[in-house]
């Protein structure tokens, strides 16, 4: 009773948006298979979001505006009638189910414990089906290794300190049509990025990226770096 | 219109596409304020300009349909050097290109040489 008699208006404004937005706003995540045309209006009910909702609890994931409405409007572009699918898990490295087993790691004085875990948060993965005939997917994943250790100085102090180092996998590949023919680009990729080609009646062209964990700012740039390179191994023409 | 005439209208000449990169190709309507090329109306931004020459103008929202123009143009250029792939960039044409290209941003006028009196104590 008591919870819903605040924010009445802001719950009422979040009920009339677009059932994946709501998504985004209670569970932080998104999942959907759909023509653009709906990735469309659910982008108008995002657009509407800052105006209607102000309290911080129920803001978008910082992820929201950078990478994920971005993305989406760069996947609508190339898509033609086909579906564009995307994953995203926005709840970041803390939640349960990302954390690996935690490994004792050798202390020695005056150190008392140290250990280690892994985070692997796959956060990203969309699949779209461009007007070429060929298919981009995509998969992002933080991969971060915590270290805590715990010192104890000789009058008994005890300090802790966690450390984190973090590495992000990108993953790209396009399936061309059938047909379609590869052309090696004129210049390899940055050393960053390895490409691997499966030919057969489908070309695959998969590239692989490894980059430290970038700061939300430049996320996008590094993930669009990466999908470019199955690009670059087709040739380039426009109807005019 | 007759189906002649309507044969020879140079269709819209938008590129659309990110990765894919195509000709809209549909009836235009009017021409770009700016560069004059033909867009229809689907692709008339605010202004009656085409959508490369309304992001030209300014920085838009990734919630503006019209925001991919922009960042496909940042895109290539900059993956063009990550890349150091000029053909990569060089795949854009001069319509693409030239609502960005910085020479034409606007007529600043001559400065001259200037003199003492341009300069004011504060």
């Amino acid at each position: 009773m008591l919870r819903t008699m605040f924010w009445r208006k802001t719950r009422a404004a979040i009920a009339g948006f677009h059932p994946l937005h709501q998504t985004l706003i209670w569970e932080h995540t998104l999942s959907a298979t759909m023509p653009k045309t709906e990735w469309a209006a659910l982008l108008a009910s995002l657009a509407r979001h800052d105006a209607l909702v102000r309290r911080r609890k129920w803001r978008l994931p910082a992820r929201t505006e950078s990478v994920l409405v971005p993305l989406i409007r760069v996947l609508c572009e190339d898509v033609g009638r086909g579906m564009v699918g995307i994953t995203a898990d926005l709840r970041g490295h803390g939640v349960p189910g990302k954390t690996g087993p935690r490994q004792a790691l050798p202390a020695v004085r005056p150190v008392r414990r140290a250990e280690q875990w892994w985070v692997t948060d796959a956060w990203l993965s969309a699949r779209s089906e461009l007007r070429d005939g060929s298919v981009l997917t995509l998969a992002v994943t933080d991969v971060v290794r915590y270290r805590h250790i715990v010192k104890v100085n000789p009058r008994g102090k005890r300090k802790s300190k966690t450390k984190t180092k973090g590495v992000q996998r990108i993953q790209t590949s396009r399936s061309l049509a059938k047909g379609q023919t590869p052309v090696r680009p004129g210049s390899p990729p940055p050393w960053w990025i390895q490409v691997k080609v499966r030919p057969g009646g489908k070309t695959v062209i998969r590239a692989a990226a490894k980059v430290p964990l970038p700061a939300d700012r430049d996320q996008l740039g590094v993930i669009m770096t990466a999908a470019t390179e199955p690009f670059r191994w087709t040739q380039r023409r426009r109807a005019a | 219109m007759d189906a002649e005439e309507a044969g020879r209208v140079t269709p819209c000449m938008v590129s659309t596409g990110f990765f894919v990169l195509g000709r809209c190709g549909r009836a235009p309507v009017a021409a770009c304020g700016r560069c004059g090329r033909p867009i229809c109306d689907r692709h008339a931004g605010p202004g009656g300009v085409c959508p490369e020459c309304a992001a030209a103008q300014g920085y838009s929202s990734p919630y503006d349909p019209l925001w991919t123009s922009g960042f496909r143009r940042h895109h290539y250029y900059s993956s063009s050097t990550t890349y150091s792939d000029p053909g990569w960039y060089g795949s854009f044409d001069d319509y693409d290109r030239g609502a960005f290209d910085p020479e034409d941003q606007g007529d600043f006028g001559d400065f001259g040489d200037g003199d003492d009196r341009d300069f004011v104590d504060s």
